[in-house]
């Protein structure tokens, strides 16, 4: 086992007194050279070190991601190293006035030195070092940016500057997952399929929903994302999407998921024609509240109507006519029975308000459809 | 005698790799689980017990279903939510109220009617009346003169119950719904019990469940019992709501108990200090190796700097890695047993609990190896430790089973059955508006 390790690397001069090294190393060999500095309180009160301990959820996420088929990791992990890291230039090369290539020599003790003894301390980057040093793969370079200095305060300084950064807004990430198809983590993994259908809904020229969705790039739409997608999930679920989506894969019908919401969106807009369209202030049908109800009717009609695989506007329309009556989107209250009243706009996007609003409303349809059912079929129960 | 499990969404994941600990990226909640009547090949349960408190949840007690899952179980029944086709024996399904999750209301949250609604959409065999349970008990107020013990506020609870009940069984009749209705009877004495039962006999119940016993002691529960024995006709059958006491199985049947419900086999694998593992002897204490991320204690100790993150996760690797060892015959249960001990004392610098002997005797008897279920065929060593929810959840599902092999073996026949009715199940049933 060599005990320094010398690699190509690249010094950049960014400001008085400000040298950066930009180099690569095989990941696995990060935490031979270099520590984490956790936080802790000394028995005297001092504080010392910065770094938070590993979240293991995010570790696994990022662990699978690099174990799949081929992985990049772009963005470099930050590190701080003492004096004892020298950098030597190479001399008859290109240079420029801020750049110069070279090597770093990183003085490696052996595999079990204590954290003290070793010259780096890891300021971002080590949930990514601690992924790769778990994973099952036989090596795996990373970039490294570091800059020496022997003062802890330094190595703070920049440990919250590099994690101060503002995360990127929920809906430019849903708007961008269509695109991917890599390895996500879970919970990103599961809103890819809600997020596709959302999009299709928003663009496609014969969707009732076209350009009617406010997503990051399109501002002026009526009807929030979350709204939408929570309808789409719920009913991925448990409704009538689900039995397009196969069991155990990642395969799914999309088509005519799109068409049943085609189908049902365009008999909402027919008939709830006043109310469709408006902002949400003004109607409460485009509200979360009202959307997300709507969906949960979606699913109890079209399992009402089981005559087709997928039922066509028409029919969509003649159910929800018998809704119209009792639903006060815009003006007037509701009435839930027991003496429960709600005013139209007092209607929150809670799931309270959803669940009151929902269980009202198919009870309402379930009472008037069983008036018009003469002679239900009779099947043995089991 | 039949065993009705209470329903609380516990469901184990096909996919869940023990070795990596991981799912699969395409597992869908529910739909790809597993309940534990999917699990085994043989019986391990008569019937469910669906509450609608638990379904709807209430105050506190949050609901163990999504949204869209409570609108798919109306909407479909219980029968198709639950997969009951895919159990290896017919299972009867029974609602109730889950009386103890509204325990400290004044009164019920529901009104009979939404009651009536939620059995009938759910598609149950059997419906429990509307109950408020009361939690004291005080055989004293038997005594003549000893009627002033108990405050009015519990009498009134008694009072509630029977009035729902009544209305209940005349609501049931007029909607000619076509579940079996269940009177429940609450009460804090044996006497105030018998006139409960007394009275819900006289309103036309012949399947009476005895509500708030759960807190009792076996023996009281026994005196409540011969008590009743004095008012019940013999045509009437009694379901004990939440009560398992295995040892006193016979004299409950002898007493006119038909069906009780029970989640202790399951609780204990992840709840109890040292039942966690069922025999058809002795109980184990499962091998605790939790996940340092799942230890809020051991979580907290980290984020403050107090134990380092890389010494804790050495542990739990060891403690995991000397299970495989021994399970290969390379470990001794000294060896294993130290190493389980050093972690606990990690978790636990208090050390409250000392483990020693019990780990010792679990090891040393390997029970997993000579269990016959599914469970332990699958998952081998897995299932003794108390660690991540499809572990524990697994072993609760062993206990069950294990639980049900015992009941059998009594020899307790459910007594007095009655002729199935046959039911429609088309999607909403028309009913002689009443």
């Amino acid at each position: 086992m060599p005990n320094e390790l010398i690699l190509p690397a690249v010094e950049v001069k960014q400001a008085p007194g400000r040298k950066l090294y930009c180099f690569a190393v095989d990941g696995k060999l990060v935490h031979r050279f270099a520590a984490i500095s956790r936080v802790s309180r000394k028995e005297d009160g001092g504080l010392h070190g910065y770094q938070r301990p590993e979240v293991l959820s995010h570790i696994e996420g990022i662990r699978d991601y690099i174990e799949s088929s081929s992985p990049m990791v772009p963005n470099a992990i930050v590190l701080a190293f003492d004096s004892r890291v020298r950098f030597k230039a190479a001399s008859g090369v290109t240079t420029t006035p801020y750049s110069r290539p070279g090597v770093l020599i990183i003085p490696l003790g052996r595999d079990e030195q204590s954290d003290e003894q070793k010259p780096g301390f890891v300021v971002d980057g080590q949930q990514r070092i601690a992924a790769i040093r778990d994973a099952t793969i036989r090596s795996f370079p990373i970039c490294v940016t570091a800059f020496i200095t022997n003062d802890v305060r330094q190595q703070t300084e920049q440990f919250l500057l590099v994690n101060s950064t503002k995360p990127l807004p929920k809906g430019l990430i849903y708007e961008l997952l269509p695109r991917t198809d890599a390895q996500l983590p879970v919970q990103l993994h599961r809103r890819r399929l809600p997020a596709l259908l959302l999009e299709q809904l928003n663009l496609d020229p014969n969707s009732p929903l076209k350009g009617m969705i406010h997503t990051a790039t399109n501002p002026v739409g009526r009807i929030k994302d979350n709204s939408i997608l929570k309808m789409l999930e719920n009913s991925l679920n448990d409704g009538a999407l689900h039995k397009f989506r196969k069991l155990g894969s990642k395969e799914a019908d999309i088509e005519s998921m799109l068409e049943l919401l085609r189908n049902y969106w365009t008999a909402i807009s027919r008939v709830f024609h006043p109310e469709w369209g408006l902002s949400t202030k003004q109607s409460r049908l485009m509200h979360g509240a009202g959307i997300v109800s709507m969906g949960f009717i979606m699913d109890t009609i079209s399992e009402h109507i089981q005559s087709t695989r997928i039922p066509t506007d028409l029919q969509y329309e003649a159910e929800l006519q018998s809704l119209r009556p009792m639903c006060r989107w815009t003006t007037g209250e509701w009435d839930f029975g027991n003496g429960q009243k709600r005013k139209w706009n007092e209607l929150q996007n809670t799931s309270q308000d959803i669940d009151l609003l929902s269980k009202y409303l198919i009870a309402q349809y379930r009472s008037r459809v069983m008036h018009q059912e003469k002679t239900p079929h009779r099947t043995s129960r089991r | 005698m039949k065993f009705f499990l209470p329903d609380s969404q516990d469901l184990v994941d096909p996919s869940f790799d023990f070795e990596r600990e991981r799912r699969s990226t395409t597992r869908q909640r529910q739909h790809d689980d597993l309940y534990a009547h999917e699990v085994f090949s043989t019986p391990t349960i008569d019937g469910l017990l669906v509450s609608k408190g638990i379904v709807d949840g209430f105050g506190a007690t949050g609901s163990r279903y999504t949204q869209s899952q409570r609108l798919r179980l109306l909407r479909h029944g219980a029968p198709r939510f639950f997969r009951l086709e895919r159990a290896p024996n017919a299972l009867k399904l029974m609602g109730d109220c889950g009386a103890f999750t509204y325990v400290h209301e004044e009164e019920p949250p529901y009104s009979v009617d939404e009651v009536l609604e939620f059995y009938e959409n759910c598609r149950f065999d059997h419906g429990v009346s509307l109950d408020h349970v009361i939690l004291e008990f005080n055989p004293g107020a038997d005594i003549p003169g000893g009627k002033n013990i108990i405050d009015a506020s519990i009498r009134a609870r008694q009072k509630l119950t029977l009035e729902r009940a009544k209305e209940f069984l005349r609501k049931h009749k007029a909607g000619r719904y076509s579940f079996e209705p269940l009177g429940v009877a609450q009460g804090w004495s044996p006497k105030s019990y018998a006139s409960a039962v007394k009275s819900l006999q006289k309103m036309g119940y012949d399947y009476i469940a005895i509500g708030g016993m759960v807190p009792l002691k076996s023996r009281e529960i026994l005196m409540c019992l011969e008590e009743i024995q004095t008012v019940r006709n013999p045509a009437t059958r009694l379901h004990l709501l939440g009560v398992t006491r295995t040892e006193h199985l016979r004299e409950f049947a002898r007493l006119g108990v038909a069906s009780f419900d029970s989640t202790s086999p399951l609780r204990q694998a992840f709840k109890d200090d040292r039942d966690n593992y069922y025999t058809n002897g002795l109980k184990y204490t499962a091998l605790r190796i939790p996940q340092i991320e799942g230890n809020s204690l051991l979580q907290r100790k980290i984020l403050s700097g107090q134990i380092p993150q890389e010494r804790a996760r050495k542990m739990e690797r060891a403690c995991l890695e000397a299970m495989k060892l021994f399970e290969a015959g390379k470990h001794t249960v000294r060896q294993v047993v130290e190493v389980l001990l050093e972690y606990e004392r990690l978790c636990d610098r208090e050390q409250k609990k000392d483990h020693a002997g019990a780990y010792e005797k679990t090891l040393t008897d390997a029970p997993w190896r000579n269990c016959p279920c599914d469970v332990c065929k699958e998952l081998k060593y897995h299932v003794i430790i108390f660690r991540g929810a499809e572990r524990n959840r697994r072993r609760g599902f062993h206990n069950i089973w294990t639980f049900y092999q015992q009941l059998r073996n009594l020899g307790l026949e459910a007594t007095n059955t009655r002729q199935e009715t046959e039911r429609p199940t088309h999607q909403w049933r028309s009913r002689a508006n009443g």
